[in-house]
């Protein structure tokens, strides 16, 4: 493996080698020092982005700017929070025609909000997150007239985990932050 | 540590909890359900599991153990290029090129700044491993472990030499997307070298416009000049270059003695093969001492002149903070006021800062005091690594052998069937006539 | 300075300025394609997903029928309710204190409670009837704690008090029950639960703004916020008709749940406060749309009731009326009370 050193190039050779085991030396112990530093700050085993609900402003970046072509930024619904209004205004658009479930009364650009009827006068509501793109816009529409029980979150099944979030540089808020692995979400409300 | 990390865990928790406590005795409740409905739960999908991650730098190790073994035992280049296939699958496609060592220094500088963040075992290996093993044996990462070069490699068809001038003026870049990288990093500004990542998005399949062209042009790029990315621009490759000028054990053309034949001399694709010293009579030395010595001279008047230039760049570089970013925006709206449409983020970022500018202003000072520092810095390295670049420029040669620049060789183990013997050693025939061009398709082919 | 030059050899000196007029090249391009890149993102951002209600927060100026007299702020933030008491003086509870202000915004008393309050109710006598979450605190005009009156429920969350010569009326947003008490305290029954027999249709409570009044003509009024209606009920609970639609529009009510706040003009015709738009109405005593105290446009802040809160219980607005028919508008975002009369 090493390489003999030639015959008649001993002095220079020998001197160049005394300074790169000088160097290696050094470069190792610096890498050591830092490693020890990092080590006595607490190591985690990792960070992932999430949003924080509160500093959310549903700017509509969520959607278009994630890496993935579908973004790993969904609504997700704090049951314990929803009125199960018959009229949600996160589901139905500002005036709607009539309240059912016609795609014309949506506010969802995708459909992707599940109004099922519970009991009078109550509706729960849903996200199908194959369909949902992390618009916001339902989210404005339940924090505007209802009781904010929408709200957008970084679903880690989906995301990338990029070591800088894509949306988080433009988002306007500054909502996004690294949360430790193991408590991946900034939920909105506990259930009971 | 274990024990700090267990009780950040524990107070973590226990914030959550009491957190938790506080909000559900805020809370309104829901309706009072009559038909026996049970409210469904927020769903919470777990991220990637810990033990993957582990799996992960275990893979990396095994590669690069795999990668040094490859070049110094066997010397196969068939080898490597199944490595370096494997790799690219591998941290490229399944991994989507996330976490890589070449964005972790940045996490580093991050985590060495920002005490709130601790930067993950896992990282700091993605980190550690490659450098270590560049202070032994060389770029053996960059040979068969990358996912990145090993996808530009793949492209390399008929590669075409590099003008020394342009090889040594572009090869200074690394340094500086470096120095950029860690100054954003370490003013908490961003990431900007997994920002500009060309490949990644090819890995995803997914990504801006932007970047996805720029990653194509750099491998169409890199069918005619080996490897662009990693030897103009790669700053993870810089610091493995940093290594390897020192490492322990140097790659070569062959174990075996040099004579001199020059058949190697064109079969590295990166420009990497360097020309023994002419011999006969040297160059008169005090000549060349007084180069040296006037260099010397230069070196602190570049780092000071580097330092000088880089502070006043500060209020532009302080730009892409967004934080920064707002408050001007804010004092521009201030003198030329613009409508910005409904719910747009410029209006939405302006009406969060006109609750209450004055802290955002103050946020904006403080991160342009710090920007000046940090572009300050970031001149003076920059000066001093054009420095130390005119100073080994000018130093003599003292090779005997045609032998790769340890530094710039990617130990990718193309140019080792070139040599006769090498090829004697290994029991090969021997080639007189200079083979093709090497090509990621053609290793096969010896 | 020639010689030094020389030390260095020629192409050495070329490829060194060669390579700094390249590199000082491609700054320039960069840092000029930066702000070009900048400036460009500037003008062409849009949100292809607004959620986009600003044509319904202007309206109509010939609808507006009142102009503002004064406004203060309160001292003390988390406001919740408002109301009037003799001499029109201006109640006002924040969190955990009972403001009380003179007609004209000055700081005439603070009475301090044991937790914060979510509504308030002041007796013709100046007694302070405070809802604190789940029980009633009585307080006399100078503010000594007189009584502290048991938890009608577990659940109970008290968001309305009314108090008539002999009764006092609590609404209760987590039970959807309006409890019937005697001065003492002394629970004598429960209005508006659904109840067939009694027409009762039921509350509906998305959020914790229900609210009830005592009415010149003798019955109750509640507003039913799910069902955007005010609603009728007389002390004994029967239910005894409702008024109110939902739309967008200026006539009638917005959102999921509205009007989350009411009072009476001596007259008996019916002011009204709504979130998400905030605005402030009056309805005549059958809840024919008379016309408008203020619109949405008058409340920019309040557009953003629910930021950075964990539920939306303390957006919008409450309004309160004194003895000449002036309303006081209480706004729960930035803890403002504006004073209104109609315009002359
Ligand atoms: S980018 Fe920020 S403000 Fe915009 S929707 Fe996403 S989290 Fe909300
Ligand atoms: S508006 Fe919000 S709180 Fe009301 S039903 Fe819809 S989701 Fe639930
Ligand atoms: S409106 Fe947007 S955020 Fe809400 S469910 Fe639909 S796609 Fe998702
Ligand atoms: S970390 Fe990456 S994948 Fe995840 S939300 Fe951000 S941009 Fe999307």
């Amino acid at each position: 493996m090493p390489n003999p050193p030639k015959s008649g190039q001993v002095n220079p050779v020998s001197r160049r080698q005394f300074f790169r085991n000088g160097a290696r030396v050094a470069a190792m112990t610096g890498l050591g020092a830092l490693t020890g530093v990092l080590a006595t700050r607490g190591t985690a085993a990792g960070w992932v982005w999430q949003i924080d609900p509160a500093k959310c402003l549903r700017c509509g970046n969520c959607a278009t700017h994630c890496v993935l072509e579908q973004s790993a930024v969904k609504c997700v619904q704090a049951y314990a929070q929803c009125g199960y209004c018959q009229l949600c205004t996160g589901f139905f658009a500002p005036e709607p025609n009539e309240l059912t479930t016609a795609a014309e009364n949506q506010l969802c650009p995708t459909s992707a909000i599940q109004r099922t009827f519970v009991e009078d006068p109550y509706y729960q509501y849903s996200i199908d997150e194959n369909l949902c793109i992390g618009c916001g816009k339902c989210v404005e529409g339940c924090l505007r007239f209802g009781n904010g029980s929408f709200f957008l979150q970084i679903r880690h099944d989906r995301c990338l985990h990029c070591n800088e979030c894509a949306i988080a540089r433009v988002c306007p808020g500054e909502a996004f932050r690294r949360v430790p692995a193991q408590s991946p979400y900034l939920l909105k409300s506990v259930a009971k | 540590m274990r024990r700090i990390s267990k009780f950040g865990w524990l107070g973590g928790l226990l914030l959550l909890l009491l957190g938790g406590v506080a909000r559900a005795q805020l809370l309104f409740p829901p309706p009072e359900f009559e038909s026996g409905y049970r409210m469904p739960v927020t769903t919470t999908p777990p991220g990637r599991a810990l033990w993957l991650q582990y799996l992960d730098v275990g893979v990396l190790a095994a590669c690069l153990a795999v990668a040094v073994w490859l070049i110094y035992r066997p010397r196969s280049r068939r080898g490597i290029f199944w490595l370096s296939l494997f790799s690219l699958a591998y941290f490229g496609f399944y991994r989507k090129g996330c976490i890589c060592p070449i964005g972790s220094p940045q996490n580093i500088a991050y985590g060495l700044l920002h005490p709130s963040y601790s930067v993950p075992v896992t990282v700091v290996a993605f980190f550690a491993l490659p450098l270590i093993v560049a202070l032994f044996f060389g770029r053996a990462f960059c040979a068969g472990v990358c996912p990145q070069g090993a996808l530009q490699d793949f492209f390399l068809i008929k590669p075409i030499k590099v003008p020394a001038f342009l090889e040594h003026g572009l090869g200074l870049i690394p340094y500086l997307f470096l120095g950029a990288g860690i100054a954003y990093a370490a003013t908490g500004t961003g990431f900007v070298i997994c920002r500009y990542d060309p490949f990644v998005p090819i890995f995803r399949l997914s990504g801006s416009f932007f970047l996805l062209a720029a990653g194509v042009s750099f491998l169409l790029i890199g069918m005619f000049v080996g490897r662009p990315y990693c030897r103009f621009l790669c700053p993870y490759g810089a610091l493995l270059k940093l290594g390897s000028l020192v490492s322990r054990w140097r790659v070569r053309v062959t174990p075996e003695t040099c004579t001199q034949c020059r058949l190697c001399e064109h079969s590295c694709p990166f420009g990497a093969l360097r020309e023994p010293a002419p011999p006969g009579a040297p160059a008169p030395i005090p000549g060349e001492r007084r180069t040296l010595g006037w260099l010397l001279v230069l070196l602190p008047v570049l780092i000071i002149a580097g330092a000088l230039a880089g502070r006043a760049l500060s209020p532009v570089a302080a730009r892409l903070h967004p934080t920064v970013a707002l408050a001007e925006l804010y004092a521009r709206q201030q003198q030329h006021p613009v409508v910005y449409g409904v719910m747009t983020p410029e209006a939405l970022a302006l009406a969060r800062m006109a609750e209450q500018p004055g802290t955002v202003l103050e946020a904006a000072a403080d991160l342009r005091g710090r920007f000046r520092l940090a572009t300050a810095i970031f001149g003076a390295w920059f000066g001093l690594v054009v420095g130390i670049k005119l100073i080994l420029l000018s130093l003599r040669v003292s090779r005997t052998d045609f032998e790769p620049d340890p530094g710039a060789c990617f130990a990718c183990a193309r140019c080792f069937s070139s040599c006769p013997s090498e090829r004697v050693r290994r029991g090969l025939p021997v080639v007189t006539v200079q083979p093709p061009v090497p090509a990621a398709a053609s290793a096969l082919a010896k | 300075m020639k010689p030094e030059f020389k030390l260095l050899d020629r192409r050495e000196f070329v490829n060194f300025v060669s390579r700094s007029a390249a590199l000082l090249g491609l700054a320039k391009v960069g840092s000029e394609s930066a702000t070009a890149a900048t400036t460009s993102a500037e003008q062409t951002s849009t949100n292809a997903f607004a959620y986009d209600v600003s044509r319904l927060q202007k309206t109509d100026p010939k609808l507006i029928a009142y102009e503002e007299v004064t406004r203060w702020r309160s001292p003390r933030t988390s406001v919740r309710q408002i109301a009037i008491g003799p001499g029109d003086q201006v109640h006002v509870c924040a969190g955990h204190y009972i403001s009380v202000f003179n007609p004209q915004g000055q700081p005439a008393a603070e009475v301090a409670l044991t937790g914060p309050a979510d509504s308030l109710a002041v007796a013709s006598d100046g007694t302070i009837y405070a809802g604190l979450r789940d029980h009633v605190e009585v307080f006399d005009a100078k503010g000594q704690r007189q009584a502290v009156w048991a938890a009608p429920d577990r659940k109970s969350w008290l968001t309305g008090l009314a108090v008539g010569k002999q009764d006092v009326f609590a609404a209760d947003s987590g039970k959807r029950v309006i409890w019937h008490f005697d001065l003492a305290g002394k629970l004598l029954g429960r209005v508006g639960e659904k109840n067939a027999s009694q027409n009762a249709p039921g509350f509906i409570v998305p959020s914790p703004f229900l609210q009830v009044a005592i009415h010149a003509d003798g019955l109750l009024r509640v507003n039913n916020i799910g069902r955007h209606q005010v609603e009728a009920y007389t002390f004994a609970g029967e239910f005894e008709g409702a008024w109110g639609r939902i739309t967008t529009a200026i006539d009638g009510f917005c959102g999921c749940c509205n009007p989350i706040g009411f009072a009476l003009l001596p007259d008996g015709r019916f002011v009204t406060a709504e979130k998400g738009l905030p605005r402030v109405k009056i309805y005549n005593h059958v809840g024919e749309f008379e016309s408008v105290v203020a619109g949405a446009e008058s409340f920019p802040e309040n557009a953003r009731a629910c930021n950075g809160l964990n539920d939306c219980a303390h957006g919008g607005l409450d309004v309160g009326v004194d003895g000449q028919g002036r309303i006081y508008i209480l706004d729960l975002v930035t803890s403002e009370v504006r004073v209104m009369k109609p315009r002359a």
